[in-house]
């Protein structure tokens, strides 16, 4: 229909703003349709059975044009959500759909819900305890795609905690390759979600459709997102190959809205470094309305989580350790930061020998001006990850497993016991709760095609795989 | 026949967080507040749902149901609002905000003949391309194309008045 442009397509280009479902919806509208059709199968039985008494001819029901066997058109929702959060928050008034949402888009084609073989999962979100989603390498190098048979990224998303996953498209972008590829996911509410680690790209409509953000030379070694609001380190690093986030010196903290893609320095934290120019890494945690950059010069930066942001240094002092370098996926090795409870953990590393590190815990009751010991970590294992609870108690995921500390730190010395079902060889890259008795972790081993859960707050855990 | 497979029910809830949001986006910007908006995608999903089964472009049957809804919906705010004229001219004008084109080409829409309304609907509006608006409403691809053309040429008309 080539028609002239007028007023009429003024407003239908305005974007459609997505409007969330409320908490239990789906439960709700489930329900409702299974009473229905019970409903109708019961008139249809009576109507028989009058057709029958009576041998009344029935006019036929007629069904609408679309009869047949169900194919879906596949779709859903996601992100990391922050470790404090228990349900999905709502988009901010401002958030918008991407582009693919304009009003005049005709909806997505139907994807193949399968998730494809030999899933290796690197990196995981979830939005509340029953939706989240997760990527990683999958399928075979040279018979991936569409649309590019070598790239092999994949995305895949459950809504049941893990018991099952269904396929959805991911960015096409191939592993981790130096400056290209990406690892890493965090959903804000299933709809706005990113892939990063080190390309950065966004999705507005729940993992439909993927659109790459340039960051201008600079790689995205970590991302968070709460309150409608996502905020990323963009880092100029030299690493290679997998090592995407080595050889990093410059890091300056990025947000933008969550539904537009207009990515902004935050003011009061950019261009850091660690001292004299030495390669290192950053860390970013996310509350409900603070956000915490862990420096690379071991310097805590704070500010509000909001869509224009002044950062500040929490206190001139540095804290007990800083970040060092980083693992593959970005994630700093010597100083791990995570939100717990009311207040701030710090984990303190060395660099280790063997399957042995020392590690000390802090704790910061007053948003990390000053900190306290809180006791040794179990010294097995190489130290990946830490995570908080809303509760209190932390996590540790090592090489070697993962350590549950028994109470909240900021009492004294904590102690410690090692989870149990978390067995995988080589142990976990990350360890993530979402709430205080659910959580989830990554195998550090790719191949494994699995994530782990805990449904006890971290005690035990058992694996589920990406299938 | 009264329960979902477990691979249906995962199937439907993924068709539901994939398209909720922007339906009820869609109908937001066609109704009145958001209330009715998550009121009209609700229904339409629980259509849905009751008759999963028997589908096989639930999307398009989803939005088709959503027009209709809305149709329904601004036939009885109509009624209501006649009704209220009828009672009491004194009363002041609805408090409720909105965009003034948002409204305005809202108004024109409402006031299309359902030949015409929901094919643009459909089309304009919710992104389907003609044929799969032909289909869903059951006419030749040119009726549907003739009918956009009328019902773009009527609007513009209206609102050429109106500005002009």
């Amino acid at each position: 229909m080539d028609e002239p442009r007028d007023d009429i397509d003024t407003w239908l280009e305005e974007r459609v703003t997505p409007l969330l479902p409320r908490p239990g919806t789906f439960e709700q509208v489930r329900k409702r349709a299974r009473r229905r059709k019970l409903g109708q199968a019961a008139m249809a039985v009576a109507g028989a059975a009058v057709v029958v008494a009576g041998a009344i001819a029935v006019p036929r029901l007629v069904l609408p044009r679309h009869v047949g066997e169900t194919p879906l058109a596949s779709s859903s929702s996601t992100t990391p959500a922050p470790q404090n959060s228990t349900s999905p928050p709502q988009p901010s008034p401002s958030a918008t759909a991407g582009p693919e949402d304009g009003s005049a888009t005709p909806p997505p084609p139907p994807v193949s819900d399968l998730v494809p073989p030999n899933f290796a999962a690197s990196s995981v979100t979830f939005v509340s305890t029953s939706t989240g989603w997760v990527i990683g390498q999958a399928g075979t190098p040279g018979h991936c795609g569409p649309p590019d048979p070598s790239i092999c990224t994949s995305v895949a998303r459950t809504s049941d905690a893990g018991r099952s996953w269904l396929g959805r498209p991911a960015p096409v972008s191939g592993a981790p390759d130096g400056s290209n590829g990406v690892s890493q996911i965090r959903s804000l509410d299933g709809v706005h979600g990113w892939a990063f680690g080190p390309q950065l790209y966004a999705t507005h409509d729940g993992s439909q459709t993927w659109q790459r953000i340039p960051t201008h030379g600079m790689r995205v070694t970590g991302l968070e997102t709460v309150s409608g609001v996502a905020f990323a380190i963009w880092a100029r690093c030299a690493g290679t190959g997998a090592d995407f986030a080595a050889g990093c010196t410059s890091f300056s903290l990025y947000s933008s809205p969550a539904g537009q893609d207009a990515w902004t320095p935050v003011a009061g934290v950019t261009g850091l470094g660690a001292s004299g120019g030495a390669p290192a890494s950053a860390q970013l945690v996310l509350t409900g309305s603070r956000g915490y950059l862990l420096a690379p010069g071991g310097q805590l930066f704070s500010g509000p989580v909001s869509s224009r942001p002044h950062w500040h240094p929490v206190t001139s002092a540095a804290l007990p350790c800083a970040p060092g370098a980083a693992e593959t996926g970005g994630h700093p090795l010597q100083a791990m930061l995570a939100s717990t409870g009311p207040g701030l953990a710090l984990l303190c590393a060395d660099q280790g020998s063997g399957d042995m590190q020392v590690k000390t815990l802090y704790y910061s009751a007053d948003g990390g001006r000053t900190w306290n010991p809180a006791g040794p970590a179990p010294a097995r294992g190489i130290a990946m990850s830490l995570s908080g609870t809303p509760a209190g108690p932390v996590l540790v995921a090592t090489s070697d497993g993962i350590d549950v500390s028994t109470s909240a730190p900021g009492h004294g010395t904590v102690a410690w016991r090692t989870a149990r079902g978390a067995r995988a060889p080589g142990g976990y890259s990350y360890v993530g709760m979402t709430t205080s008795d659910q959580g989830v972790a990554v195998p550090v081993k790719l191949g494994l095609d699995a994530v782990w859960f805990t449904y006890d707050g971290g005690a035990h855990w058992q694996e589920s795989p990406v299938r | 026949m009264g329960t979902f497979r477990a691979s249906d029910r995962l199937a439907a809830e993924e068709l539901f967080h994939a398209c909720y949001p922007r339906l009820a986006g869609w109908i937001r910007r066609l109704v009145d507040d958001d209330d009715t908006a998550h009121e009209i995608a609700s229904e339409a999903f629980t259509r849905l749902l009751a008759r999963w089964s028997s589908l096989d472009n639930p999307q398009s049957y989803l939005y088709m149901i959503a027009t209709n809804l809305i149709r329904d919906h601004w036939r009885r705010i109509g009624r209501e609002r006649r009704a209220l004229r009828a009672v009491s001219a004194a009363i002041p004008a609805e408090a409720v905000h909105h965009p003034a084109q948002d409204v305005d080409v809202r108004a024109l829409i409402q006031s299309l003949p359902d030949r015409l309304r929901q094919p643009f609907l459909l089309h304009y509006y919710a992104g389907f391309p003609v044929r799969d608006v032909a289909e869903m409403l059951g006419r030749p691809e040119g009726t549907v194309k003739a009918d956009l053309h009328h019902a773009r040429a009527r609007l513009r008309a209206v609102l050429g008045e109106a500005h002009g």
